[in-house]
């Protein structure tokens, strides 16, 4: 066979086959295509030319057709949208309500928060882009302190007024400045701020079946006059024995964070083993929940409220792991993979 | 952070706990320890042997027969008749009269200790001579690379535990080596730089268990005016022109120093502390900066050029190649070490190649400064160089500690390499301030505590780590605390020396004010049950998404907000929109074999066409979407679909909606226009969102099935919309009603809004008495027909008396009567 009569051949074959396939682009991974490409090298320079530009040609046509078929493969017949169902149907079902969910996190959000109103907290709600004056300054971390190496932070390309870079916050205390304003009349009144924010922060880590780069924590202000340690322990300790419905032991071990002086790193007795050790709590009987402390006073000052006069806590909890030690999930990218294998078991 | 307790030991004056006791008050008072180690268990068999005799081996050239004497220490042991060990040793180095480390059969090579499969010896036959055990190498023993030959012991040197050395000694023992390593968290010492150095800690452990430390001499009142140099001084120039970032630069000369291995204590000491000996003089800087938190540096004089050394800022563009054998190239806000022609290490975090100290050392230069923990942070994330230095200086070291730690390092380099004192000691400074006296009082500390206190036990707590208590709680810390400046930080300490475990727990008191609702999260917690309860599934996905999904829901990235340092390409763009992500997680619930569902999100998005809020910062319109998608058809489109499950929520929204055909715009692109619509609320004419089926070109790729829709609501219409929402009531009427059908037969052009307005139009204009519903019951359109019948249920009541069907009759005949007039409807 010529040259030319096969690539007609070639052509014919594959509009036939083109014409029966479910998917029209693979009509370009045929075989018949690959073998004419193939032949190309082995032709003598002269043939070469020619042929090469009427296999470009044939695949070409094919490629155009694969991609204009998209368009023209649905039928799309202009519907009546202001009608409730469509014309010879009846009024469509909904699902069944057995088969619908509410996402493990938002529900504990939704429990942690009924706990804490209770308490006489408000809930309020975080961002998810920040300036580093919220993120850092205000909560007594200067420019190019090195304890902002301890929050692997996402930061976008574009600036704030400052030329500063935006971030994405890397936790939920990026709130405290605005909450501290926004209940700041409460003092006045001889009323506490008492503010929780349960929402969504962000680290920049690498994601394994631990870590996670997207997840939620509850942040918790309380300022008043006469605020002291023993109540910042004595109050999540309280809350902590109502979420688990039972008494519990809690300890504080010193830490550091600069918007926090004292600073604790804050674990209770582990409510599943009842502190005997099990496999939850990895034997130790102590499970490391939250970090807190008291407010520091250039924290209060950037809201201006008197150190003097007014103490408070503050303390930022991890909620994903509340989850995952609730119900035994045992790797955390099941929370934002939005598999229904997982998420209809809540 | 990683302790010896053996160290500790040596600075304070009372007995430890046991070491469980010890770790939880550490834990309680200190920081978090991660991890105890046991060392003497490592060593335990280790002993000092004398080599009494040692003979070539019969039938091997290399190797040595060895009787040895281990002071008949050792249980178990072969010996002959003088009560001696026979080992083989294949050392170069190994000769009757020393003294070695002998590590019995059944022993393990402690080099080996951690390994999965520790190597344990025995009583092997090396060519026809049985070899109990064996003499240990530096490298066996874990101390350094050396196994060129075996260890041998000095028994003229100093040993930390003053032990005398003879054969049967435990080896670990002498050198330390039976101790406990505590490490701890160095996240909780990011504002103490004291704590980076063994005696800070030593401090610590003693304060928190309130007994009184006192820091050696050699730290607190030794003055480098007291050391001289010898008469024949070496020429250098010191300078320092980076004073408001280099507070403190110190060095000195020694001379003739002879450059050797370290003794085996101090070996020891560095392995336990984590360090890695190299030789005398590198080995005694690293140990002055883990003994300190000082670090040190030593230079070779003669590599020095124009033997000249100072710190200044680099010039942009100026390169230095660091000890890590790497070039990293500055600019003017990194601080150089130089000579004279440039420099020869980055200041605060690693030295230069160019100047190291090696075999071939004469003279030294030791360096002892002091840099801004800011300047050198910036250096060393910008080339991303992280040093035990950095680490140090990075939290803010006193330079009121350079002189101690200098007079202590030239001392020790006396000590292990010999020399003299070459040069002054230079000293180039701005002036230092010294710490400031904070005022507190007893109530201020009790207030924040909830304890009581009095001013003694306060004082006694605080003077027990070295702070200065003057009458009426006048506190000036010590020098190497830089941390402390308010009287917030004296609570801190006195909180934790005292042990926060015994602080009372009250619980604050509170009036009995309600606490304030969140209207928004109640709307969302609503939405959420309705949708769940309509079979809908709520999904979580990330506010991160790759550029992929920009483009293949139309949007692009031109307005969306990129990241600047995500690890991954899946995290590059803030989202603007949820629907994408919701899309992307279609095709992979399908795969799992899920025939048909919806899923829906309530989140944030973000749009940099968007102007910015009060506050600068962009805005975060909250968006609640949803997809349906079934794999199968289902009958009629998959628009009403969604728009069943939009009426649902509106319904228990208590919001009533209108549907208009899409005016599409840029936000809508998802969509297929003629096959979405606008929503908005009836009454407060809120933007409620989009509903419909997708672009096929989105549709093909995401691989969606065909039969699939969405919705893209917007939260802030729903919040508005409901909050003016009122939930209406009709008293129950006493009489019954009465249902008639209407079919109406259109042209199939006029859409069902225009039919269902006339119905509603005649039903709002009957008396007061009367109340009408209707409900649409089919829409038919016969195959190909042009036009369409619409068919209502239409139910007729009245409050006060019994209506006759003639009179619903009527009210249907206006209704015809009224949509023959406006759209050309028959019946």
């Amino acid at each position: 066979m010529d040259t030319e009569g096969l690539i007609a051949e070639t052509r014919k074959i594959l509009l036939e086959r083109y014409a029966a396939l479910e998917n029209k682009a693979d009509i370009l991974k045929a075989r018949e295509l690959k073998d004419l490409f193939a032949r190309i090298p082995t032709l003598s320079p002269n043939e070469r030319s020619s042929f090469g530009q009427a296999v470009n040609k044939l695949s070409n046509e094919l490629k155009l057709m694969a991609a204009g078929e998209s368009d023209d493969a649905t039928d799309l017949q202009p519907i009546d949208v202001t009608a409730p169902f469509d014309t010879n149907a009846a009024l469509p079902s909904l699902l069944p309500a057995e088969d619908g969910s509410i996402h493990p996190l938002t529900q504990e959000i939704e429990r942690l928060s009924d706990v804490f109103g209770r308490m006489g907290f408000a809930i309020e709600t975080s961002r998810e882009i920040d300036d580093q004056y919220h993120m850092f300054e205000t909560l007594n971390f200067p420019k190019g302190h090195p304890a902002r190496d301890d929050y692997d932070t996402f930061m976008t390309e574009e600036t704030d007024k400052d030329g500063e870079r935006f971030i994405a916050p890397a936790h939920t205390s990026t709130m405290q400045n605005r909450m501290l304003k926004k209940y700041r009349n409460n003092l006045e009144k001889d009323e506490p701020i008492a503010v929780v924010v349960p929402d969504r922060v962000f680290r920049n880590e690498d994601l394994d079946a631990r870590h996670e780069h997207t997840f939620y924590q509850v942040e918790g202000v309380y300022v008043a006059k006469g605020v002291h340690a023993g109540m910042l322990v004595a109050t999540l300790q309280k809350f902590l024995e109502e979420y688990y419905g039972k008494e519990l032991n809690v300890r504080v071990n010193p830490f550091y964070f600069p918007f926090t002086e004292p600073s604790f790193e804050f674990a209770l007795s582990c409510p599943f083993c009842d502190g005997n050790g099990c496999h939850i709590c990895s034997q130790e009987g102590w499970i490391e929940l939250l970090g807190c402390g008291m407010i520091h006073p250039n924290v209060l000052k950037a809201a201006d409220i008197d150190p003097n006069i007014y103490t408070g806590f503050a303390w930022g909890c991890g909620i994903d792991r509340l989850v995952m030690m609730k119900y035994g999930i045992e790797d955390v990218r099941h929370f934002h993979s939005a598999k229904l294998d997982f998420l209809r078991q809540f | 952070m990683r302790v010896s307790l053996n160290q500790v030991k040596q600075y304070i004056n009372f007995e430890l706990p046991p070491v469980g006791e010890l770790v939880a008050r550490i834990n309680q008072q200190l920081g978090g320890v991660e991890n105890v180690i046991d060392l003497s268990d490592v060593y335990k068999d280790a002993v000092i042997v004398k080599v009494v005799e040692c003979e070539k081996h019969p039938n091997a050239d290399k190797l040595s027969v060895c009787k040895v004497d281990d002071g008949g220490k050792t249980k178990d042991a072969t010996r002959d008749k003088g009560g001696l060990v026979e080992v083989v040793c294949g050392a170069p180095n190994v000769h009757a009269g020393m003294l070695a480390v002998w590590l019995p059969p059944k022993s393990i090579v402690p080099a080996t200790y951690h390994d999965s499969e520790p190597f344990v010896l025995g009583a092997r036959e090396l060519r026809g001579v049985v070899s109990n055990g064996m003499l240990a190498s530096p490298k066996e023993l874990g101390l350094g690379d050396s196994h060129e030959g075996i260890l041998e012991i000095n028994p003229a040197e100093q040993t930390p535990s003053g032990v005398g050395i003879k054969p049967g000694t435990s080896f670990a023992r002498i050198y330390g080596l039976n101790d406990t390593i505590i490490e701890i968290e160095n996240k909780m010492f990011t504002h103490r730089p004291d704590l980076f150095g063994q005696l800070g800690v030593a401090r610590e452990v003693a304060g928190i268990q309130h007994k009184a430390f006192k820091s050696p001499d050699w730290y607190a009142t030794a003055s480098v005016d007291e050391l001289q140099p010898a008469s024949d001084t070496l020429d250098l120039a010191v300078f320092n022109d980076a004073k408001d970032v280099v507070p403190r630069f110190m060095a000195a000369i020694v001379r003739d120093v002879t450059i050797k291995p370290s003794p085996t204590w101090l070996q020891a000491e560095l392995v336990r502390l984590g360090g890695k000996p190299i030789n005398n003089i590198v080995d005694v800087t690293n140990y002055i900066m883990l003994l300190t938190g000082q670090p040190t540096h030593a230079y070779d004089y003669d590599k020095l050029r124009g033997h000249k050394l100072g710190a200044r800022l680099a010039k942009a563009g100026e390169k230095v190649t660091l000890l890590n054998h790497k070039t990293y190239v500055l600019d003017e806000t990194d601080i150089v070490i130089v000579d004279d022609e440039g420099p020869v290490g980055l200041g605060g975090i690693m030295g230069g190649g160019d100047s190291e100290v090696g075999e071939t050392t004469k003279h030294i230069v030791l360096e002892c400064a002091n840099f801004d923990m800011y300047a050198v942070r910036r250096s060393s994330m910008r080339h991303g160089i992280f040093t035990d230095a950095l680490t140090r200086f990075n939290k803010g070291q006193s330079p009121l500690q350079n002189p101690y730690a200098l007079m202590q390092l030239i001392q020790s380099v006396f000590d292990t390499a010999g020399g003299a004192l070459g040069s002054i000691v230079f000293d180039e400074k701005n002036e230092i301030s010294q710490n400031r006296k904070v005022n507190v009082t007893t109530e201020f500390i009790n207030e924040r505590l909830g304890l009581k206190l009095d001013e003694k036990e306060i004082s006694a707590l605080l003077q027990n780590v070295e702070f200065t208590v003057e009458p009426g709680l006048q506190v000036t810390a010590p020098f190497w605390r830089t941390d402390i400046e308010l009287p917030e930080d004296i609570v801190e300490e006195v909180g934790r020396l005292y042990g926060f475990d015994k602080l009372p727990r009250e619980l604050p008191k509170r009036s009995i004010l309600p606490a304030i609702k969140n209207p928004e999260n109640e709307l969302k917690q609503k939405i959420r049950q309705s949708l769940s309860k309509a079979g809908a599934n709520e999904v979580l996905t990330y506010s991160f998404v790759h550029e992929k999904l920009l483009t293949n829901a139309e949007y692009g990235t031109k307005g969306a907000f990129r990241l600047s340092n995500a690890l991954s390409p899946d995290l590059h763009y803030y989202r603007p929109r949820i629907l994408p992500s919701l899309l992307d997680k279609v095709h992979m619930n399908i795969k799992s074999g899920y025939d048909e569902f919806t899923l829906f999100e309530i989140g944030k998005g973000h749009d940099k066409g968007l102007d910015l809020n009060e506050e600068g910062l962009p805005r975060e319109p909250q968006f609640v979407d949803v997809v349906y998608a079934a794999k199968k058809p289902q009958e009629g489109a998959a628009f009403y679909r969604v728009r069943r499950l939009l009426d649902q929520l509106a319904d228990d929204l208590g919001l009533e909606l209108v549907y208009a055909a899409n005016k599409f715009s840029a936000s809508t692109r998802l969509f297929e226009p003629s096959r979405s619509a606008f929503v908005n609320d009836k009454v407060s004419g809120a933007f409620i969102g989009i509903v419909g089926e997708f672009a096929p070109s989105v549709m093909k790729k995401f691989k969606l099935p065909p039969y699939s829709a969405g919705l893209m609501l917007d939260f802030e219409g729903l919040r508005d919309a409901s909050i003016q929402s009122t939930q209406s009531y009709r008293p129950l009427s006493r009489f019954p009603s009465v249902t008639q059908d209407i079919s109406l037969i259109t042209d199939v052009g006029i859409n069902y809004r225009s039919v269902e307005t006339i119905v509603v139009s005649i039903l709002n204009k009957l008396e007061e008495d009367f109340y009408a519903h209707f409900e649409p019951t089919s829409i038919y359109r016969a195959d190909g027909a042009s036009q369409k019948t619409t068919t209502f249920r239409i139910t007729v009541s009245n409050s006060q008396r019994t209506l006759t069907e003639n009179e619903v009759t009527a009210i249907l005949g206006d209704i015809a009567a009224l949509a023959k007039r406006e759209i050309g409807a028959s019946v």
